[in-house]
């Protein structure tokens, strides 16, 4: 019924330590349930069984050192299996497997964003992009004051500290986006310190590598891809001046564009792939769609080098139906921005799995 | 007087609920009592008399309280939304700093202590005062000061650091005014260790004839207990306090990576004070639920050596664990362990008592006053909060649940469930002995009941919402965690309810309550047996003590015959009854 309405009741289990993490959680949860009813039963028996009554007069009873003896010893037992189950559990989660090694990120935390660098070169503000069933070691330090790296669906968490390195690992097994947290009280925008966790099937990944997978609900190019390089510069060239979205546009949106079909002028039809796009921006003459009139400038490569062309189609390639930016963005968001500028975002990022059945 | 406890005929434990002139000295006109003995302001600013300063701390913490309350109304109000329903960011954040410091250093800490400790511990151990009466005073006005600059950082724009106050933050990112609350939290410090000092001296040296260490009602035993570590914990709270002002005012690297220092320094530090100082607020606490157990029960406490045994050993091993708050901060693998391994030990003296309370009710006589409710009310809240402290102090689970809103629901249900209702049983059983009068019992078991369901029903959901991953001290959340903020948040207020009723029932006591009588609950304990309201110096002589402190079973009827010559001994071995019952019982073991 809650999963019904919506409402989360267990958290995900989204990396491999998750799910030995809530054996011994339910394992502790079970021992101490049975723990409390031992004594609830005992309370509610005796409050019944020896309420006042008239005549009955109250036993002497000094103790007994056999059940002190016993109920010390079985609720120490007890808490030493949790000890040493927590030991090793504790054991896993701070030794990562060697594997590990061969991915490692770090993020630094400064008030309030975390800053993650991906071994691929690749940067990503408030985000994190890992691929499912590969194991990642992350190392973190702060710029500032004391944060907390946690990503409840991983059941992982360090302390990131000023002046020291920390480090946490983890193999997602599940794709799908969830909760990143600051968990250390870090001043005022300490709720503001929030991402996502972004884990993507192995296809997806190697495309977001590329740069045409795009995260950030589909708005913009990860920080760093050819992709983001290319929307630097197609904002840079004021391409937006005539490709938009206004009533009085002068050329299409591009939304979309890549392997799309084209009506020309004259009545053929072409597929927009990667050098139909070259040609559009080298010669535009060539080939004009139809309906439009053959206004567009001819960049040549004292204007566009063959690198910055690439950057520029893979952006465009990127492009989905509402991602272009509105007009009225003259120049490209700074570096480490979290929000897109013409989209209003919430302060936290709404959740798009987190729990959710 | 001096023979009350001499001749068992003499006991005076007949139910006095009715009045009974000849009895109730409180309704006599001439009976001095030391609320009536002299008046004045100065009579109160200036007493030496350990029930008044107790009355003092009274109304003192109960103003702390309500302000501490109020902040933790404007915390839940605010987390109704996702994004904040009524404050700022940097106003929330105030808030919950505001919630914690105040119920910490203003009202947790010295409540029991402060109020019943002055008020109980010589009445207790049958003497007429403090060791140092002065002394003792002197702790209440340093008290004063501390907390002044604690309304005095309010008044200015508040603190936004968390009661925790880490650094770097607190010594060099924060705006707000950490030097005024660091000392206030220094000076308040000092008052404890006056005040621990006191006891402990006054224990050790003010003890009435035949009350030996054996003897000691448990609350003293608690209160002992607690005195040691206020004494030997406070003074580092104070010097790492000392230490962040120095960073923070002269810029000296303690702290700050970028001047060389280390910030988890400052937590080692912190948490050797703040880890015995849980214990410092709950073992008063647990101590009052002995009184009030056996009381209602009509038992001798069941297994008194191993409770008082384990209130030392909360006391020595509570000093070892202060890394469990730290398993994600970067300390050692083997530091860790061992801390890890400590905490469970620690677990154990607490589990010890939940069992010898339970057991305290078997073959009771028990009636159901508003104080055993709320220590019944104690009992079942405590447990939860103990198991759930089994997840933190375990290093794997740990991980995922440090600083969530898994840890807050923790240590509320020790502190609030346990402390607060422990308070709150306390004030009701020693309510009509401070004041000579009594409250209405309807009302009185009414409120006992709405807190413990308002709070049941605050910190429950606050586990779920804590393992799904919601971090404390978050005034914008996730939408998908709303629900449970927001039965959290309704409960809360009924949870204010709660603690709003004994101000109307307890206040309309004073002018319109029934007169108690000496020994309303007919309890055995030492202060029960002088008058109600107290004689300035408690008793009218020096009494002298024959036996330990829970004998219900001999109040309610069982004989003691009095040995040749003529004096009653301790009844646990000299009893000739007991000892037949005990040697035909020690036969059919041995076989």
């Amino acid at each position: 019924m809650f999963a019904f309405m919506n409402i989360p009741l267990l958290p995900e289990q989204a990396s491999e330590f998750s799910k030995e993490y809530d054996v011994l959680f339910w394992y502790i949860t079970g021992v101490s349930a049975l723990g409390a009813g031992v004594v609830y039963s005992l309370l509610i028996y005796c409050c019944f069984a020896f309420a006042k009554k008239d005549g009955v007069a109250p036993k002497r009873i000094l103790g007994s050192n056999r059940l002190e003896f016993l109920w010390t010893i079985i609720p120490l037992m007890f808490f030493l299996s949790f000890f040493v189950w927590g030991v090793r559990q504790y054991d896993v989660a701070i030794n990562p497997p060697p594997e590990a090694y061969d991915r490692e990120y770090t993020v630094v935390g400064k008030q309030w964003m975390w800053k993650v660098q991906h071994p691929t070169g690749h940067r990503e503000i408030n985000e994190i992009t890992l691929q499912e069933g590969v194991a990642v070691r992350i190392t973190g330090t702060s710029e500032d004051v004391l944060h907390d790296f946690g990503i409840p669906a991983f059941r992982s968490k360090f302390d990131v500290v000023p002046g020291r390195y920390t480090s946490a690992w983890f193999k997602p097994i599940k794709v799908g986006s969830y909760h990143l947290f600051c968990d250390q009280y870090c001043g005022q925008g300490h709720s503001q310190m929030v991402g996502k966790v972004q884990v993507l099937s192995q296809e997806n990944y190697a495309a977001w590598l590329e740069g045409i997978y795009r995260v950030r609900d589909g708005k913009n190019p990860a920080d760093g891809s050819p992709a983001w390089e290319g929307r630097k510069l197609f904002l840079k060239l004021q391409c937006l001046n005539c490709h938009n979205k206004e009533s009085e546009s002068r050329a299409p949106t591009l939304e979309a564009i890549h392997k799309s079909k084209r009506a020309l002028q004259g009545g053929s039809t072409v597929v927009a792939d990667d050098t139909y796009l070259r040609n559009s921006i080298r010669n535009p003459m060539k080939e004009v769609r139809d309906g439009w009139k053959p206004i567009m400038p001819a960049y040549t490569r004292a204007q566009v080098t063959e690198e910055e062309l690439l950057n520029l189609i893979s952006y465009l390639k990127s492009l989905k139906p509402g991602d272009l930016p509105s007009r009225t963005e003259s120049s490209p968001a700074p570096v480490g921005a979290p929000n897109v500028p013409d989209s209003p975002v919430s302060p936290i990022p709404a959740p798009t799995t987190g729990g959710a059945r | 007087m001096a023979d009350i406890l001499l001749e068992p005929a003499r006991l005076d434990y007949t139910p006095q609920m009715l009045p009974e002139p000849e009895m109730s000295f409180a309704a006599h006109p001439e009976h001095k009592h030391y609320l009536n003995h002299e008046y004045g302001l100065l009579s109160w600013l200036l007493t030496v008399d350990h029930k008044r300063i107790g009355l003092m701390y009274l109304v003192s913490v109960s103003i702390f309280f309500m302000f501490g309350g109020i902040a933790a109304g404007l915390v839940r109000t605010n987390l109704i939304t996702p994004t904040g329903a009524i404050l700022e960011l940097d106003q929330y954040n105030k808030a919950f700093t505001a919630h914690g410091t105040i119920m910490l250093f203003l009202f947790l800490i010295p409540v029991i202590p402060g109020v019943l400790g002055n008020f109980l511990v010589p009445m207790m151990i049958g003497a007429k005062d403090m060791a140092f009466p002065k002394l003792n005073l002197a702790s209440y006005y340093v008290w004063v000061a501390g907390a002044l600059f604690f309304v005095w950082q309010l008044m200015v724009g508040g603190l936004d650091t968390g009661w925790t106050l880490y650094p770097p933050y607190s010594s060099k990112y924060s705006h707000t005014n950490v030097l005024y609350a660091g000392l206030g939290i220094f000076i308040t410090g000092f008052s404890s260790i006056l005040t621990a000092l006191n006891i402990i001296a006054t224990v050790h040296k003010m003890r009435c004839p035949g009350m030996t260490w054996g003897r000691l009602p448990l609350f003293i035993w608690a209160m002992y207990a607690t005195s040691v570590i206020q004494i030997l914990a406070t003074p580092v709270l104070a010097v790492t306090v000392v230490m962040l002002a120095v960073e923070r005012v002269a810029g000296v690297g303690i702290f700050d990576p970028n001047l060389g220092g280390d910030p988890i320094l400052f937590q080692h530090m912190f948490w050797f004070y703040s880890h015995p100082a849980v214990y410092i607020m709950i073992l008063p606490g647990m101590g009052v639920i002995n009184e009030v157990l056996t009381c209602f029960a009509r038992k001798n406490i069941f297994g008194y050596k191993a409770v008082a045994w384990s209130s030392v050993g909360i006391a020595v091993v509570g000093f070892l664990v202060w890394g469990h708050h730290m398993f994600l901060a970067g300390q050692g693998y083997y530091l860790a362990m061992v801390f890890a391994l400590l905490t469970m030990l620690v677990a154990v003296p607490s589990a010890i008592k939940v069992f010898n309370w339970t057991a305290t009710l078997y073959g009771g006589s028990i009636t159901f006053q508003a104080p055993m409710l709320f220590a019944l009310g104690f009992i079942v809240l405590f447990t939860i909060g103990g198991v759930t402290g089994l997840f933190l102090g375990t290093l794997g689970t740990d991980i995922h649940l440090h600083d969530t809103y898994f840890v807050i629901a923790h240590f509320h249900y020790t502190m609030v469930g346990g402390m607060m209702f422990a308070w709150q049983a306390g004030l009701h059983f020693w309510w009509p002995k401070i004041t000579g009068k009594m409250y209405s019992d309807f009302w009185s078991r009414l409120a006992a009941i709405v807190m413990l369901v308002g709070f049941a029903l605050t910190f429950l959901p606050q586990f779920a919402v804590g393992y799904l991953g919601m971090p404390r001290r978050y005034p914008n959340y996730p939408p998908e965690f709303q629900i449970y903020n927001v039965l959290s948040t309704a409960a809360a207020y009924v949870q204010g309810i709660g603690y709003l009723m004994p101000i109307f029932y307890l206040g309309y006591s004073l002018f319109a309550g029934k007169a108690a009588g000496n020994n309303p609950f007919r309890a055995t304990g030492l202060e029960w047996q002088t008058s109600s309201p107290p004689s300035p110096h408690n008793f009218e002589s020096t009494p002298e003590v024959y036996f330990g402190p829970y004998e219900y079973a001999v109040a309610d009827g069982l004989k003691i015959i009095p040995l040749n010559d003529g004096k009653v001994r301790d009844i646990v071995h000299e009893d000739p009854d007991l000892v037949s019952e005990n040697a035909a019982k020690e036969a059919t073991h041995g076989s």
